[in-house]
């Protein structure tokens, strides 16, 4: 066995990584609300927050919250692209074409970006403050973890005070129920969807600079396995739930860390195939999710 | 207030009206009734802009607005309370509400509105908290119409108030459209409850496979008899 401290490190290492899934799975699931799109082109956009962070803090040595604001900015700028070049012709057809054009959407992006990045992983520092380490306490840390759990849960707080409070966070969320209905009390739909695609990108560029700093590293693809855990985390949470797709992340970076924890030495490796095979237990007892609806059609 | 004239509308590639025209005067409840499948509802939406007409024209006071999108019709003063009620469930009472005028910034006007609501429909007060989708049929009939009037509409669009509520609510809910139309906004009211919808208007369209068949007023469409059992199978 392992001493206490080992989980509580691998309860820490969940929540951290947990909170970058939530992030994703937040935005993914605005616009699954509203478009009824499982957008896998959102995980692009954490390649290319990685990327915009790196060349401007690494490579031009902009300062630190400067970068987060042109992070934010260009990763938002994408997002209304994406909406207007991709899927407004699209939106209202069958879901298989939406589907595919997302997905398409993000093999495109991913090869225009081992294009211009070339195929080689680029290390990936955040800056000095953000890098200090303590293992003076129960656990080890550095401080980055720190700014990710706290990043995301002000976002989240945020986002809940947005639709819960604003009159357009209102909107999008009848926008979310009945876009007929929405327009007829005079919602401008289209401004509802780039809003939507604004936050959710401008979150996943943010979550781009946090999956980099965690791993080290940044690399043309690294959008692919966020953006199906992300997926994941959301079936977890429930489809179209938004507290449901921050809770599926929490849970969904737990299982990764405990199943490691768990699992005899030598077998961190299929650490997939378990957190999978609980995903796949939860949908056998919960098909909707945990916080998920039934479908009422 | 409004023309229309000669327009054609289509589900998709199937029509549901053709060459259809109809004229409301400020002021009036005029009403459009007709069967199941009439294109009753075409109608109204292709007037709210949900549908688009493929020809003629909707004048609105004067102005051609038939490509116009349903939200710049709002601005301009047409609200459209769709059948089966569709309000927001997810939301309070109170939301939905706000959300009703969501395209207007007087907040003065919209408070004043939003008490005039609740003295119309009490229930709504006492239930402002609560999450739409809870409440019952009649109580979600109330927030629609509570929710179109929010818009500040001077033209409003019902579609089958009546359906689904018990006698009753019924009863309450057609006080509430004379109250509506009394405080100076005009109404193009569609029913299949024909009795209930000729009492109230003034003027009357009868539709059958989408087209108007008769019209007049509604006292004299009511007395040709041969013409309701035509029509409306009653």
């Amino acid at each position: 066995m392992f001493p206490a401290e080992y989980y509580f490190q691998q309860l820490f290492n969940g929540i951290v990584f947990g909170s970058m899934y939530a992030l994703l799975a937040l935005g993914m699931t605005v616009i699954y609300g509203i478009l009824r799109l499982i957008h896998f082109a959102h995980g692009a956009l954490i390649t290319i927050g990685g990327f915009i962070f790196y060349v401007f803090f690494t490579v031009f040595g902009f300062p630190f919250i400067a970068v987060m604001g042109i992070v934010i900015a260009l990763g938002g700028l994408l997002g209304v692209v994406l909406d207007v070049i991709a899927y407004r012709k699209v939106v209202g057809g069958p879901e298989v074409s939406m589907l595919i054009t997302s997905l398409g959407f993000y093999i495109f992006i991913e090869n225009l970006m081992k294009l211009i990045a070339t195929p080689q992983p680029y290390p990936f520092k955040p800056p000095m403050f953000l890098d200090r380490l303590f293992s003076e306490w129960l656990i080890t840390f550095r401080t980055v973890d720190l700014f990710i759990v706290i990043t995301s849960v002000a976002i989240m707080l945020l986002f809940n005070l947005f639709v819960k409070k604003t009159k357009i966070g209102l909107a999008m969320v009848a926008t979310a129920e009945s876009g007929e209905t929405a327009r007829m009390v005079g919602i401008n739909i289209n401004r509802i969807i780039s809003l939507a695609f604004i936050i959710a990108s401008a979150i996943a560029a943010i979550t781009g600079f946090m999956w980099g700093s965690k791993y080290g590293q940044i690399s043309y693809d690294m959008g692919f396995t966020a953006g199906v855990k992300a997926f994941v985390a959301i079936v977890i949470g429930g489809v179209g739930s938004i507290p449901g797709a921050m809770l599926g992340g929490m849970i969904l970076g737990m299982l990764e860390m405990f199943s490691v924890a768990f699992l005899p030495p030598g077998y961190a490796g299929y650490r997939d195939g378990i957190v999978f095979f609980v995903l796949i237990l939860i949908l056998i007892i919960r098909p909707s999710g945990i916080l998920g609806e039934k479908e009422v059609k | 207030m409004l023309r229309v004239d000669g327009i054609d509308v289509h589900y998709g590639v199937i029509p549901a009206v053709r060459e259809l025209s109809l004229s409301v005067e400020k002021g009036q409840i005029v009403t459009l009734v007709g069967a199941n499948g009439a294109g009753k509802t075409t109608t109204l939406k292709a007037i709210m802009g949900v549908l688009l007409p493929r020809r003629g024209s909707i004048l609105y006071k004067d102005e051609d607005i038939s490509q116009l999108s349903s939200d710049k019709r709002v601005r301009k003063g047409i609200v459209l309370i769709p059948e089966g009620r569709h309000v927001f469930s997810k939301l309070s009472v109170r939301d939905n509400l706000t959300l009703g005028a969501y395209h207007r910034n007087d907040r003065e006007g919209i408070r004043r509105d939003k008490e005039w609501i609740y003295r119309l429909f009490p229930v709504l007060k006492e239930r402002e908290m609560q999450m739409a989708g809870t409440l019952s049929g009649g109580e979600q009939q109330m927030l629609a119409l509570g929710r179109g009037l929010m818009g500040h509409p001077e033209l409003l669009l019902l579609d089958e108030p009546s359906l689904g509520l018990a006698p009753i609510v019924l009863g309450e809910i057609y006080e509430v459209i004379k109250e509506i139309n009394n405080s100076g906004i005009t109404i193009l009211l569609v029913e299949q409850n024909i009795s209930m919808a000729m009492k109230i208007a003034q003027y009357a369209y009868v539709m059958e496979t989408g087209k108007v068949r008769t019209e007049g007023k509604s006292d004299d469409v009511m007395k040709r008899e041969n013409i309701m059992k035509a029509y409306l199978g009653e």
